[in-house]
């Protein structure tokens, strides 16, 4: 034994390997760095971004300010407007075009997005077909052929007309799907602006037949003769698409599902409807005088300072709008400052309500939050909505800024869920019953709050921190999902709100996913990789790698360091890096650019005790050990033969071995020992003899990751007198050797039970091999069976709350 | 019915396609997911189908009518379990469907479980699976299956055109 030298009793080496590739590439031995720094693959910061994440010095945006005048044709659903258009371009770049987005164009028969629709393929938002299959013929739902009826029946997409300049002057535009190219007279110079207009009208879809964020919905079964409609109109007028640093024009074609980014700019747009109509709108109402009456204006007013919503429009007098109908129109007129979009809706069956927030600070002390909806929203509306608009700017705030308009609204119409600025779409709906009531069930109300938390949500991530949804859908739908979840749990913590880790283990261990880095319109199971999977990693980022207060405090400066800007991916994982002072890179590596799952198994536990050196104690113990072991099966059956043996036959013979076995000490240990003792250095002695006295239990744990994603090992220790305690061991225990590791663990009392994640924080997707000893975890089905387990899981409270309450006396049965 | 390339769709009732949309809500998640387990404990293969309970809520009531109550009522509840098994099937290597056993169902936070199961058999080599519950209500309903307890993970998922996906198995062989 060399000397200085702790001798443990058992010694394991360990051998790992996978391959990496990218640039730089690992060709000998096998190594898997998942903790390689993320450098080559994000963009080289420049001084429009910086390395920290932030906006570089020298960041700049577009600005595109619009002027819309727009009329609806109820009967014939369609809008006719003209808009002018003041571009102005802060961008180092000369522009010789400008390019547009015709989001409607999307509806044309030989649009993209329908000729790309395979038979009865994946991924279309909209009604099905299956595709005959052995002896199962071709099927077409009823959708869609209603679909394909209305698609042939109505002339949809942008009718462009009057493309002129500043002056009138005609400029040459061209059409490319989805997009529109206006050829400048002039090139526009960097710091210039210009400006040009054009006329469009477009027939609207009707939403519950073509699918879509916007269009009309048909109510045949109003008093009306003929019916009602709401009309939800987004994405709507043609938009200039953004152009930025890092994409120039970012004139990807529509294909239905990657959302959009825009340029902020101010807005003043005039609707023309039928005058009994009620707008709600993107922006704040530039002429109530004339669209109010006194008494609504009046009831706005009380609705200022009011503890519950104030009905602005009344139930009874939606009712009787929607009765009666005219011919008069009205023109409300909107103006919106500093948004990336505009959005509105227009009905007769809308009542509504408000209720101001004051939310205090400077950006924007008051907030009207507001609600419209049909009868068929009805009670539901009435309690939850506008209350759910304030309680997401409360939580929002905390978590992000403080919202920055003076109005938030939730609108009811046929579209299940869409945010615009100041504005959001939301579909839930009472349930009309036979008597003619309406009711709503648990989940209806859940969704409703649910929704307009996420929606509202949506005016900070994409629509004030404004990333590009059709790029990446994660960066407002993932991080959107992490918040509504959080203010969800502010809501009523009773109701399963958020995501929990151990919701997301089913996706992420199965074989068909891809990364959360793919472009919106490539991703399989947009669901779980653009929402679950990023909030859950989101959620375990704060309450597992970084804190609470760490996460908190980067998050919110991402939040304001891009609010008003354009973020890229690169700029949320630099900046949450740099503010929290944590390396991430990995988890974004793990996260967001793999498939991997989380799977850490504690394989074996050894337990190993010190060689004191000291014969007198190590001797004592070797012998002990092995009288620990079992006694020879053959001995053991000789005796129980009754075999006499030749010792005991004969005791009279016997020597100095019947008293010494090899365990005995004699002086020679015994000096070899001193001479041990003597040649240490005095620290190195008094370790010893510390170590010696305190006698502590030293356990090698082996790990080894089978689902590839390095995290944090958590593990809870069961001692022998039934404590536990907690430990938390970095992930970056896993990087030198991703596959497997060891760690000794050095205890005061003796270990029983050791568990890995026991809080099931980490998406671990198979808790029985976090168990030393082995537990067995019985399948769902298993513990289904269980009569002992299920219990109280089985009892149906819902139905068990009905049982009145028996008084003394009364009988048992 | 051979040479029949053409046939409208009936299965539930199809007019009530699109009345939600997924578009930015995460709220309706119209995805389905199963796990198939080879249990050697039990001696079964065990399916257990996690639905979202709001995805079922809204199912229960398009397909039992407006009373309907998957959270309330037991009855419903029994009828979406039906409902979930007469969708689900499995065959081994090509052969006819195995007999699976409904086993029962039960809420547990966010998700409606429905559970089923069959005696495992030796030497199964390919698994494949039919799984339309609510893909005939919603075209966007993509249902996912995990194949686990028998080598690695198998994924099979059945969404758009797909009726039918099959896994082959890590079976050891004889």
């Amino acid at each position: 034994m060399k000397k200085g030298l702790i001798v443990f009793s058992t010694l394991i080496a360990l051998a790992s390997g996978a391959a990496t590739a990218d640039a730089v590439k690992q060709t000998k031995a096998k190594f898997d760095d998942k903790f390689r720094q993320l450098d080559e693959v994000l963009p080289t910061a420049n001084v429009y971004r910086n390395a920290a994440g932030e906006p570089g010095h020298e960041y700049w945006q577009q600005k595109v300010d619009y002027k819309i005048k727009v009329a609806l044709n109820e009967a014939k659903r369609s809008i006719t407007a003209s808009e002018t258009v003041s571009y102005q371009n802060n961008s180092p770049d000369t522009l010789k075009y400008l390019w547009l987005q015709l989001d409607q164009n999307k509806f044309k028969r030989d649009s993209m997005a329908e000729k790309t629709t395979a038979f009865a393929g994946i991924g279309r938002r909209g009604p099905a077909t299956r595709a005959a299959n052995g002896n199962t013929p071709a099927k077409l739902s009823f959708s869609e052929l209603r679909r394909q009826q209305f698609m042939d029946d109505h002339e949809l997409g942008y009718e462009i007309r009057n493309v002129v300049d500043g002056r009138g002057r005609p400029l040459n535009f061209v059409i490319v799907g989805t997009n529109m190219r206006i050829d400048l007279a002039s090139p526009l110079a960097p710091g210039d602006s210009t400006e040009f207009s054009l006329d469009f009208a477009f027939n609207m879809v009707d939403e519950n037949t073509v699918s879509a964020r916007g269009g009309y919905e048909h109510f045949p079964d109003d008093a009306r003769e003929g019916g009602n409609d709401i009309f939800l109109l987004a994405q709507w007028f043609p938009r200039l698409h953004a152009y930025t640093d890092y994409e120039a024009w970012t004139n990807k074609e529509f294909l239905g599902r990657g959302e959009f980014t825009l340029e902020f700019g101010n807005y003043e747009v005039e609707m023309t409807v039928p005058a009994d109509h009620i707008v709600s709108s993107t922006g704040v109402l530039q002429n109530p005088n004339q669209v109010l009456t006194r008494e609504q204006r009046n009831r706005l007013d009380e609705a200022r300072t009011a503890e519950r919503p104030v009905f602005i429009v009344t139930a009874e007098e939606a009712l009787e709008n929607e009765r009666e109908g005219t011919d008069e129109i009205k023109t409300w007129r909107f103006a919106a400052e500093n948004v990336r979009d505009f959005a509105w809706a227009t009905s007769r069956k809308f009542m509504w309500d408000a209720k101001g927030y004051n939310q205090g600070g400077d950006v924007q002390p008051f907030v009207m939050a507001m609600s419209f909806y049909p009868k068929e929203g009805g009670d539901l509306w009435k309690k939850y909505s506008t209350e759910a608009v304030v309680h997401t700017m409360e939580v929002y705030g905390r978590f992000s800024f403080d919202y920055p308009y003076p109005v938030s609204q939730s609108v009811n119409g046929p579209v299940g869920g869409m945010e615009y600025p100041m504005i959001t779409f939301n579909g839930p709906r009472t349930t009309l019953n036979d008597d003619g009531s309406r009711t709503y069930s648990q989940a209806e109300k859940r969704y409703l709050i649910g929704v307009v938390i996420h929606e509202v949500g949506h005016n900070y991530f994409p629509m004030i921190v404004n990333s590009d949804e059709r790029q990446w859908t994660w960066m407002d739908e993932g991080l959107n999902s992490y918040l509504d979840g959080v203010a969800g749990r502010e809501w009523d913590p009773t109701i399963p709100w958020g995501v929990e880790p151990r919701d997301i283990t089913g996706y992420m261990k199965s074989q068909r996913q891809v990364p959360i880095m793919t472009q919106s319109d490539s991703i399989w199971r947009i669901g779980p990789n653009a929402y679950t999977k990023p909030a859950a990693a989101l959620n375990i980022l704060r309450e597992t790698i970084l804190g609470r207060e760490l996460f908190d405090f980067a998050f919110k400066e991402y939040a304001n360091r891009w609010r008003f800007k354009r973020p890229t991916p690169s700029d949320f994982f630099r900046t949450m890096e740099e503010a929290s002072g944590v390396d991430l890179d990995w988890f974004w590596r793990g996260w967001f650019y793999s498939t991997d799952h989380v799977d850490i198994s504690l394989d074996r536990v050894y337990k190993l005790r010190l060689d004191t050196e000291d014969p007198d104690i190590d001797y004592a113990r070797l012998r002990e050990a092995e009288e620990d072991k079992p006694v020879s099966l053959f001995v053991e059956r000789n005796k129980a033969e009754g075999k006499r043996l030749w010792v005991e036959l004969n005791p009279d013979v016997t020597d100095f071995y019947d008293e010494n076995d090899r365990f005995t000490v004699t002086n020679k240990e015994r000096n070899k020992y001193r001479s041990f003792m003597a040649k240490l250095e005095d620290w190195e002695r008094d370790v010893l003899t510390r170590a010696v006295e305190e006698d502590k239990n030293y356990y090698v744990l082996d790990f080894s990751n089978k689902g590839g994603l390095v995290m944090p090992i958590i593990l809870q220790m069961t001692f022998a007198d039934g404590t536990t305690e907690d430990l938390h061991i970095p992930a970056e225990i896993w990087r030198r050797t991703p596959d497997a590791v060891k760690k000794l663990i050095v205890t005061d009392k003796e270990v029983t039970q050791i568990v890995v994640d026991p809080y099931w924080e980490t998406a671990d997707v198979d808790v029985e091999n976090n168990h030393y000893p082995r537990r067995i975890i019985p399948s769902r089905v298993e513990a289904f069976k269980d009569p002992s387990s299920s219990g109280l899981v089985r009892r149906d409270i819902m139905q068990d709350s009905k049982v009145k309450l028996k008084t003394p006396g009364d009988d048992d049965n | 019915m051979p040479g029949a390339l053409f046939r409208v769709w009936l299965l539930v009732t199809a007019l009530l396609v699109g009345a939600l949309t997924p578009s930015a809500t995460a709220h309706q998640q119209k995805a389905a997911i199963t796990k198939v387990l080879f249990n050697p404990r039990t001696g079964n293969i065990e399916v257990m189908h996690r639905f979202y309970l709001h995805d079922a809520e809204h199912a229960v009531r398009h397909i039992f009518g407006r009373k309907a109550d998957i959270i309330g009522s037991k009855e419903t509840q029994q009828q979406f379990a039906d409902y979930v098994s007469e969708r689900f099937a499995l065959s081994a290597d090509g052969v006819s469907p195995l007999p699976l056993a409904p086993v029962g169902f039960e809420i547990e936070r966010r998700f409606f479980w429905v559970y089923q199961e069959t005696p495992m058999q030796d030497g199964i080599e390919e698994l494949t699976f039919r799984h339309d519950a609510l893909r005939d209500l919603w075209p966007e309903q993509i249902n996912t299956i995990n194949v686990e307890g028998i080598g690695d993970i198998r994924t099979a998922t059945l969404e758009g055109s797909i009726e039918v996906a099959s896994v082959t198995l890590d079976t050891p062989k004889n």
